[in-house]
């Protein structure tokens, strides 16, 4: 298990790309849970079809960063209908109904994919502009994967300034603590909930899309970062934002060292850091409320 | 009172009756769908113990029917000698463990938690089924050859005719659904409904919620396993296709579109579900999509699934009858 500290370095990095591909998934589904309760499973398959509608785009237009615009427009639109029209019923029947109607949508979105996409994965070129290496530590290191970085750590801070400085963020975060007061005072919490739905959605359609060069397009990519998701709220806590910030780089930094180290096992060790978490602290390492 | 429970009898021997004959009365390609959803009606039950008893929604339950159904395969493929009651035995005590172990941890949980915990593992099982080649053999799967039965004062039995498999499939699906029956009616089994009802006051009264709640899980479990032994036998074959993510989501909506809240409701559901899978897979390959549409709509509008609808439509019938006999 001798390596040179190089590697250590890069490892590290790739496993902070990784984190930073995770929280913009968990982010959105995060959000919706401290909203309205709801776990949506269906947000997975908004990452799965950013991918996707990726590809398509690029097919047919030749160019990532229009792809990188069109396909998280396109989901978001897809994900506003979905709450519109599908989950909005279900707010008066109770939590099982939402599980199993967002489980059921996660389903046919997969086997949409399938009958149109087919099994084949799929793969989008890197951009011709970010497909250098740069110097790193005397090493080279891909240039798309510090773009990934920037790029996802400029959504971050757009996300936190969005949150923390405007009026809308200040209804949101107060929608989250609690949304019945909000109402009462005034606020149309179920339009600012589609919004929020929607632009989730747009976040996991974005993670879909840069995660599309260098991840590869697959079937199984909606169930994997389903559960990669999962492990991250349980970790960082229902409903908790730094968290899900928090619990997504510890993901990231896990499975690229324990590729590193222990290859075989390496889905496991996620796994063990749920349940270890969930022994000592139940309600994640940020969460405090059920 | 008294009518009801006639008309429940009449039609439970008439169901009874028809189930025995089945051999006689349909062509061998309808007897495998008879058995298939025979077994299937086994998975969904032991689904609706955790579901619509317990008040637990499961995502990952086909991780149990495929520890059962790799279970039996492995016996059948390393000791072909063993008798073919006890193959059934041992994998039942082997979804028993796993039950526990899978139960443990979930069992705690609420809500989307336990949905996705069990999810969770169900893919660790998928995927030591896929990677563990020189036990599983991964993506090929296995192919095993069905052993006969030996009956004392009978003699053997040959396990190589399709009524003979059809047979055996129905006794023990109706033993395992019976002793479920029973389990339900048990003072425990009336806690575990206890517990799903207001968990804070069942455990103020006195209930040990953990262990109810496990007790639940490992009914389930060894009942998810025998349904998969029995397929694997059935199939005479086994793969990572009996616990991949759409087993899984099809004993939710077999569970589902039959209605959750009957103890027969799955049983109907696993029967619908399978007929429609035939129809639909003669049409198209992608028979899958339908199913999951059908599946979401019948969560939004009509939520007690088929045998609410039944019931609804009966009390209809009834309220009419009484009206008339009251003019």
């Amino acid at each position: 298990m001798n390596f040179p500290l190089e590697i250590y370095l890069i490892q590290a990095t790739h496993g902070i790309v990784y984190g930073m591909l995770l929280f913009l998934v968990a982010s959105g589904l995060t959000l919706v849970f401290g909203m309205m309760g709801i776990l949506n499973l269906a947000h997975a398959s908004f990452y799965m079809l950013g991918a996707y509608l990726a590809y398509t785009a690029f097919r047919y237009i030749g160019n990532f960063w229009l792809s990188l615009l069109l396909s998280p427009l396109i989901v978001a639109m897809l994900g506003i209908m979905i709450e519109r029209f599908l989950l909005r019923k279900t707010y008066k029947v109770g939590h099982t109904a939402q599980l199993l109607l967002t489980f059921g949508l996660f389903f046919v979105v997969g086997e949409l994919v399938r009958m149109i996409w087919g099994t084949v994965p799929l793969s989008v070129p890197v951009p011709r502009l970010l497909s250098g290496e740069i110097p790193f530590f005397g090493n080279t290191y891909p240039m798309y994967r510090v773009f990934i970085l920037g790029f996802a750590f400029l959504l971050l801070v757009g996300m936190a300034l969005l949150l923390m400085r405007t009026r809308i963020g200040i209804l949101i975060r107060a929608a989250v603590s609690d949304a019945e007061m909000v109402e009462a005072l005034g606020t149309n919490v179920p339009l600012v909930f589609m919004g929020v739905f929607g632009g989730g959605a747009a976040l996991a359609a974005i993670a879909g899309v840069i995660a599309a060069p260098f991840l590869s397009i697959y079937l199984n990519m909606g169930s994997d970062a389903l559960l990669d998701c999962f492990v991250v709220i349980v970790v960082g806590g229902f409903g908790s934002l730094p968290g899900a910030l928090v619990a997504s780089l510890m993901i990231g930094e896990l499975q690229s060292f324990g590729v590193l180290w222990i290859p075989r096992l390496a889905l496991v060790f996620q796994f063990l850091l749920m349940a270890v978490v969930l022994i000592i602290k139940p309600t994640g390492l940020f969460g405090e409320k059920e | 009172m008294s009518r009801h429970r006639a008309f429940q009898l009449a039609s439970g021997i008439g169901v009874g009756v028809f189930l025995l004959l089945v051999p006689f009365l349909l062509p061998e390609i309808k007897i495998h769908l008879a058995i298939e959803t025979l077994i299937y009606s086994l998975f969904a039950i032991s689904f609706n113990v955790l579901f619509g008893y317990g008040g637990m929604l499961p995502f990952g339950h086909a991780g149990l029917f495929g520890a059962g159904a790799y279970a039996t395969a492995l016996i059948v493929r390393y000791y072909p000698a063993t008798p073919l009651f006890l193959i059934l035995l041992a994998t039942a005590f082997f979804g028993f463990l796993v039950a526990f172990c899978i139960g443990f941890f979930c069992v705690r949980l609420k809500g989307p938690s336990f949905s996705l915990c069990s999810l969770a593992f169900q893919m660790f099982l998928f995927a030591v089924a896929l990677k563990w080649r020189t036990v599983t053999s991964g993506d090929d799967g296995m192919g095993i050859t069905r052993p006969d039965l030996h009956l004392p004062f009978v003699g053997e039995i040959s396990m190589r005719t399709v009524p003979h498999v059809y047979y055996l499939t129905l006794f023990v699906v109706a033993l395992g659904i019976f002793c479920c029956y029973l389990f339900l009616k048990t003072p425990l089994g009336n806690s575990i409904v206890c517990v799903r009802e207001r968990e804070t006051r069942a455990s103020f009264l006195g209930y040990n919620v953990f262990i109810t709640k496990l007790a639940a899980f490992l009914v389930s479990g060894i009942l998810a396993s025998l349904a998969g032994g029995l397929f694997a036998l059935f199939q005479e074959f086994v793969g990572t296709s009996f616990i991949d993510l759409s087993m899984g989501m099809s004993v939710v909506i077999m569970a589902v579109i039959g209605g959750p809240a009957h103890f027969l409701g799955p049983v109907l559901g696993a029967a619908f579900y399978v007929v429609l899978q035939d129809w639909l897979s003669s049409l198209t390959g992608y028979w899958m999509i339908v199913m999951g549409i059908l599946f979401v709509i019948i969560i939004l509008y009509l939520e007690g699934g088929l045998i609410g609808l039944a019931q609804k439509a009966r009390m209809r019938v009834w309220t009419r009858w009484s009206e008339k006999a009251g003019q």
